[in-house]
């Protein structure tokens, strides 16, 4: 591959980042602190694209790239790279999560019940026009009840293997240190399960609905069916140099099981969690995992399709790149262009030119 | 790594997680104030930093990285040998360090009034807040009928 040097573009760059900072306007601290409590769900998506969990950053990002996601998760994931790892939590379990959401759409009465929590899923989509004509938007508050939810909620799937009804799962004996690590190793096939969640955890969010969705319309061999779907808070519980497990905090997270069908005697599950609430994305990622076992190579639910294609820091670097200067590796295909054009014309004036000359025979 | 012994028992585990969550005025306040009555003290780390989050996955049990939490750290000692530390989610190393002052000040003196006090409201504050939430959630409960 040759390259080609290109000067005279520095003011121009210049200009061209001025620009795009001066349309979206000066950013402050204020800004940030709004963007950060009137969008949750977006730096949610942020945050799980990014693999990097707070949320000020994640407005931050968002506010500097005016939105533009892609570029909001790459600079993220950038920033990422600045900081230690100072520890590794505690794996988190589903049993301990303080569950806000949890829903089955196979099985009606689960253990725990069924609690719809924060949803937009019954609701009129009417958009409130009314807050142009000044008539502030406030929504009405709930109606506590009298007890509270319980904080923690059993694993639906451990209520399904004591019935028989999932195959029984070998307790992880694997430390905290030793799971396998997307940021520090590459991406191998076929993949260990860890790091097929892993990616999908931090997968594009557009990227997996569509593969997943491609699933779903028949271009897989699963049809999914939600078995769990929960929106939850997770403790980050770290170690105290006494020994102590405490834990630092709370993050928001998704989880989602989606089964299929009987396979072995056994009902087939995949699963997926990614941070924040975005269960469109876990349910779509979950139904990828559902189909994998099965997956024809080059399939759009094969592993490695699926996995390197919803990478959206790769998958948006490669696309813009082609915004890139080409001009040698295109001049070969002009060369070549230009070439067949002049084979063609002389070509096609060569039989004119007997056409011609066949009368005067 | 989190299969050993609790170090510093249930108790010392209960007061972490309060001033972990505790609301940051109050939190710099009480530090602020018991700061006085601890001696010379060594800051061994005060930083940003990530933590990585495994998650089980609950169809095969594997544990796999959900990704990293950005916390705010800090380590300190006293003449005494005595360790303070505090870590926090979030960008705000004066919250690490106010929470590991506590925390030294309660290893080295003892959990005085004002320290008592301080977690016995926040334990409050945060259960109640708990609380509301998941009635709120509760109130969401919804019976399946079927036709």
């Amino acid at each position: 591959m040759a390259y080609v040097a290109t000067r005279g573009g520095e003011k121009a760059i210049d200009q061209a980042e001025r620009l795009f900072r001066q349309d979206l306007g000066a950013i402050d601290a204020e800004r940030v602190a709004a963007i950060r409590k009137s969008m949750p769900y977006l730096i949610d998506r942020v945050m799980g694209e990014a693999s990097l969990y707070d949320e000020e950053l994640a407005a931050l990002a968002l506010a500097q790239t005016g939105g533009e996601l892609s570029e909001a998760v790459l600079v993220l994931r950038a920033w990422r790279t600045t900081q230690p790892r100072i520890a590794i939590a505690a794996p988190v379990q589903q049993a301990d999560l303080l569950t806000q959401r949890r829903i089955s759409a196979a099985f009606k009465d689960i253990p725990g019940g069924q609690i719809l929590g924060p949803t937009l899923d019954y609701s009129h989509r009417v958009l409130a026009t009314d807050v142009l004509e000044g008539t502030p938007f406030s929504p009405p508050e709930v109606e506590a009840a009298d007890r509270p939810a319980p904080a923690r909620q059993p694993a639906l799937a451990d209520w399904q293997r004591r019935q028989g009804l999932v195959a029984p799962a070998t307790e992880s004996d694997v430390a905290a240190e030793d799971i396998p690590d997307l940021t520090r190793e590459p991406l191998l096939f076929p993949a260990s399960r860890a790091h097929r969640l892993q990616s999908l955890a931090r997968a594009e969010t557009g990227g997996v609905l569509a593969l997943g969705y491609a699933a779903m319309r028949g271009y897989g061999n699963a049809h999914p069916t939600v078995n769990e779907l929960r929106l939850a808070e997770a403790e980050v519980v770290v170690r105290h140099p006494r020994g102590t497990s405490f834990s630092a905090g709370r993050v928001r997270v998704s989880q989602a099981e989606v089964t299929s069908k009987e396979k072995g005697g056994y009902l087939e599950l995949g699963f997926a969690a990614t941070f924040g609430w975005n269960e469109v994305k876990v349910i779509a990622a979950a139904t990828l995992d559902l189909n994998s076992a099965e997956a024809p190579v080059g399939s759009a639910v094969h592993e490695e399709f699926y996995l390197y294609h919803t990478e959206s820091v790769e998958a948006s670097g490669f696309c813009i790149h082609f915004k890139l200067p080409h001009y040698v590796t295109f001049q070969s295909v002009l060369d070549a262009m230009r070439d067949a054009k002049a084979k063609q014309a002389t070509a096609s004036a060569a039989p004119a030119e007997i056409l011609q000359t066949e009368p005067a025979e | 790594m989190f299969n050993e012994s609790t170090g510093g028992g249930p108790d010392h585990a209960a007061i972490l997680n309060v001033l972990a969550r505790a609301r940051p005025d109050g939190l710099k306040a009480l530090a602020e104030a018991v700061l006085d009555g601890l001696g010379d003290i060594e800051v061994v780390t005060n930083r940003t930093g990530l933590v990585m989050v495994p998650l089980r996955d609950t169809v095969a049990n594997v544990d796999f990285h959900l990704g990293e939490v950005l916390v705010s750290e800090a380590h300190i000692t006293d003449g005494g040998g005595h360790v303070g530390y505090g870590m926090v989610t979030g960008r705000d190393l004066e919250r690490a360090m106010a929470m590991a002052v506590i925390d030294l000040s309660i290893a080295a003196n003892g959990a005085h009034a004002a320290v008592t006090t301080f977690i016995d409201s926040e334990r409050a504050y945060l259960t109640a807040e708990d609380d509301m939430r998941m009635r709120q959630v509760e109130a969401t409960r919804v019976e399946m009928e079927t036709f």
